[in-house]
């Protein structure tokens, strides 16, 4: 349910990308100067979801930001429900670099979700350490999604008894 | 805060077009319940006229501004046309030619909250720099002019929380044709943003759209025309995914000092592209090339694109921007994935590498006393490499890539048991930033001796970089020249000619270690001069290729030694035949002596079995010293078969 979940976010997000269309086989735009196809190309892991997003990204045709996209087909403005939905497509683009930073206990990436989760900054340090402490459990779910990473360092941060007190989404 | 269930808004990818629905319906509803329009037309008329005349009086459509907010370059008929070649970009049928006719349309559609433009919305939004540099020129009555509200500019500009630009160039990347000269684009840093979360900023980018599976079309048309460019808004962090993940590319950051009103300008324009598209030219009007429209009409006292004719390098605009006084702020240096490995790598000792690689083919090692028995730090740093390593398999096109993938879990869960966060590793680039190299375009004087006669010797070369040519500021071993050309006059035959010409010589050297084993290759396509059968000076054209293999070492500053292997075709009248077909190889070094003398020294044989049936030993010496970022000096001696050629010359880079 939870990936469906994403996978509706990510869908939504296309449909409203304009120029979009579902690149089937090989995708053809990417970085470069400008011109990314061949690196594309050259891409293996072409056809995953993740490549998929930042095709469509890449060769967004418009100025769009996700808040647009979300602002202009009628979502809600609620603060807080965009400040969700932000996390879990950072965390849904960036798993990869995000698993490393958990088990290494530090990085940019750790720390920018925390800043998108609402962790005051001179707190980071706390929540690398919760997040590093929790990975391992973490991982051993055999299927790992990022609305599930989300809740999970969600969860972490609500059991806290300093993050909790401070953290300004939950 | 936390998920559970469905976000509201996405439960499924078809709401949104409910809402569109909804939206349209309410939007008739506003719409009728406007008070008659016609009551007001009449005043709305006047003054409409007013302001026309006004901006006439004013000559404001031959302000410099006007035509950058359009994108007029002057043309060859004395007038101007603009780049933009999205037709609804122009609010006049005649826009495209004549400013004042765009500027009197402008006005008029200020008027009406008719959507236009493919962003569809009220002039007054969708070309909302016009409307507020127009605004402030002719000062606006607002109770004769209704202002509009612009929701999704206010949406965008608030998600986008802008408090600086930074000018973001990841290098050159001979890998993928496509990025052999950079990029660049802007990243809109963000209020209250950390060196750790910028990331999360925005950026604006200009980029080709290529449909799919366009082949060697690709090409021709990224060159010579026929693809759409387009501006997007991307997170950083999917541009840093894309460039030093994936791309394994360096990338530099660059805060620029722009007022907060040259911030709301850049912004105002930028949201002004999604009405438009240029035709997308690689060479020149690429992505550097409309990065500098926006940066111009922030601050209009910049004067960028001019200085750009045939060509725009990604670099150069780089060199532009910076050497533009007070314009640079503080200078970042991203690495690359290969780089970060490198560099950490070499902070291991020799027993700590070897661990190191064992674990990289076996994760269990972490658990024998061998690795056990290092202090806690060292544990997580060999880690920490490993993982590094890993990812970067993970991504690469090894057909392996799923056990990389379950190593790089293994390893990941064994380093966060270690409960140590990692120590911040200062890494630090293999080159300078690329603001300090050489410009692109090279000019060389010089003479020398050929057999028993002597020359003087001019040369040409459009871009970009040679391997001798100084390295700061460029992707180190990579070669790329295009569009050389260098005449002789010798003094004894009393003859002038074309020596040699290039039309593409690219090397690129990737030195291999026991993790990176790329493969080095080179294309050469040109022209030089023989003595062949009698024929003392004689023209002979060259197409080769080469694949072969680098490796590095440290005895003086740094030497690269490399070995191709190669096939060449030569077309000449000098030869049976006037052609000759063959192979073999080539083998060589490249010795950095101090930070600005470097040598290079190569020997090949060619063994031509087809054609005239001949063979060729070449060698070749070189030996460049730097004077100042765009000067160099150069002795070079070549032997090609029975020809000696000894040649000193001065270089300048313009």
């Amino acid at each position: 349910m939870k990936k469906l979940a994403m996978f509706a976010l990510v869908g939504a997000f296309f449909a409203m990308q304009g120029g979009f269309a579902w690149a089937a086989g090989t995708p053809d735009t990417g970085p470069g100067c400008g011109l990314g196809k061949i690196a594309w190309q050259n891409y293996p892991h072409a056809k995953t979801k993740g490549a998929q997003v930042m095709i469509a990204l890449t060769n967004g045709t418009g100025l769009n930001t996700l808040a647009i996209s979300f602002g202009t087909s009628g979502c809600t403005d609620d603060g807080k429900w965009w400040a969700e939905q932000k996390a879990v497509m950072f965390a849904e683009l960036n798993s990869d670099a995000l698993a490393q930073e958990m088990a290494q206990g530090r990085g940019e990436h750790l720390a920018s979700l925390a800043t998108l989760l609402g962790v005051p900054r001179q707190e980071h340090t706390t929540f690398f350490a919760i997040a590093q402490e929790r990975y391992a459990g973490l991982t051993n779910a055999s299927d790992l999604s990022a609305v599930a990473m989300v809740r999970a360092l969600n969860e972490a941060i609500s059991a806290d008894p300093v993050l909790a007190k401070v953290a300004l989404n939950k | 805060m936390s998920v559970t269930g469905l976000p509201p808004c996405s439960g499924s990818p078809f709401l949104p077009l409910h809402d569109a629905v909804i939206h349209i319906l309410l939007a008739i509803v506003a719409f009728v319940s406007i008070p008659s329009q016609s009551l007001a037309e009449p005043i709305a008329q006047e003054y409409q006229e007013e302001l026309i005349q006004q901006a006439r009086r004013s000559r404001l459509a031959d302000e410099r501004e006007w035509h950058l907010l359009l994108h007029y370059r002057a043309n060859l008929l004395g007038g101007v046309t603009s780049e933009e070649d999205d037709e609804g970009f122009f609010l006049s049928p005649r826009g495209k030619h004549d400013p004042q006719a765009e500027l009197n349309a402008t006005i008029e559609r200020f008027f009406s909250t008719d959507r236009v433009g493919r962003s569809q919305q009220p002039a007054q939004c969708a070309f909302i720099a016009r409307y507020h540099w127009l605004k402030e020129r002719l000062r606006f009555d607002s109770s004769r002019l209704a202002p509009v509200t612009c929701d999704r500019f206010d949406r965008w500009r608030a998600e986008l929380n802008p408090q600086g630009v930074s000018l973001i160039f990841p290098a050159a990347f001979l890998n993928n044709p496509a990025s052999m000269f950079g990029h660049t684009f802007l990243r809109i840093d963000q209020k209250g943003q950390t060196e750790e979360t910028r990331i999360l900023a925005y950026t604006i980018d200009y980029a080709a759209d290529v449909p799919p599976d366009a082949g060697l079309e690709y090409a021709y048309k990224g060159i010579f025309g026929g693809y759409k460019g387009f501006f997007s808004a991307p997170p950083y962090y999917l541009k840093v995914k894309a460039y030093r993940d994936i791309e394994n590319r360096d990338m530099w950051e660059y805060q620029l000092n722009l007022t907060v009103s040259q911030i709301d300008r850049l912004l105002m324009h930028a949201w002004e592209m999604e009405n438009a598209y240029f035709e997308y030219f690689f060479f020149k009007e690429n992505c550097s090339y409309h990065i500098l429209s926006l940066l111009e009409y922030a601050n209009p006292d910049l004067h960028l694109m001019d200085q750009f004719h045939l060509w725009t390098i990604p670099a150069e605009t780089v060199r532009a921007i910076v050497a533009y006084p007070g314009m640079a702020g503080v200078t970042t240096y991203r690495p690359s994935r290969s780089t970060l490995i490198k560099r950490k790598r070499a902070l291991l000792t020799t027993h700590e590498r070897k661990l190191s690689k064992q674990i990289m083919s076996n994760p269990e090692i972490t658990g024998e006393t061998s690795f056990r028995a290092l202090p806690l730090q060292r544990r997580a740093l060999v880690l920490d490499v490993v993982s590094e390593y890993l990812r970067y398999k993970g991504e690469s096109d090894d057909p392996e890539v799923k056990v990389y993938k379950e190593r790089n879990r293994q390893v990941l869960i064994e380093r966060s048991r270690l409960l140590v966060p990692s120590e911040k590793v200062e890494i630090l680039p293999f080159t300078k930033q690329p603001d300090v190299g050489h410009r692109t375009s090279r000019a060389t004087v010089g003479g020398g001796w050929r057999n028993d006669d002597t020359f003087e010797e001019v040369s040409l070369r459009a871009v970009y970089h040679d391997l001798l040519d100084p390295e700061e500021g460029y992707t180190p071993d990579a070669q790329i020249e295009m569009l050389g050309l260098a005449v002789r006059h010798y003094n004894r035959a009393d003859q002038t000619r074309v020596e040699r010409a290039t039309l593409v010589n690219i090397l690129s050297f990737s030195p291999m270690d026991d993790l990176f084993r790329a493969p080095s290759w080179k294309v050469n396509l040109g022209m030089q001069t023989i003595r062949r059968h009698g024929c003392q000076l004689c023209s002979n054209g060259v197409a080769g290729v080469g694949i072969g293999a680098a490796l590095e070492s440290h005895l003086f500053e740094r030497e690269v030694y490399f070995a191709f292997a190669e096939a060449e075709a030569n077309y000449s009248k000098a030869y049976d035949e006037r052609h000759r077909i063959g192979g073999g190889g080539t083998m060589g070094m490249l010795v950095d002596v101090t930070d600005r003398w470097k040598l290079m020294v190569s020997g090949s044989y060619l063994r031509y079995p087809l054609g005239d049936k001949s063979d060729d030993i070449r060698w070749y010496a070189g030996s460049r010293y730097t004077l100042a970022q765009n000067w160099a000096v150069r002795l070079d001696y070549n032997h090609r078969d029975r020809d000696d050629d000894v040649a000193f010359s001065v270089q300048a880079f313009f």
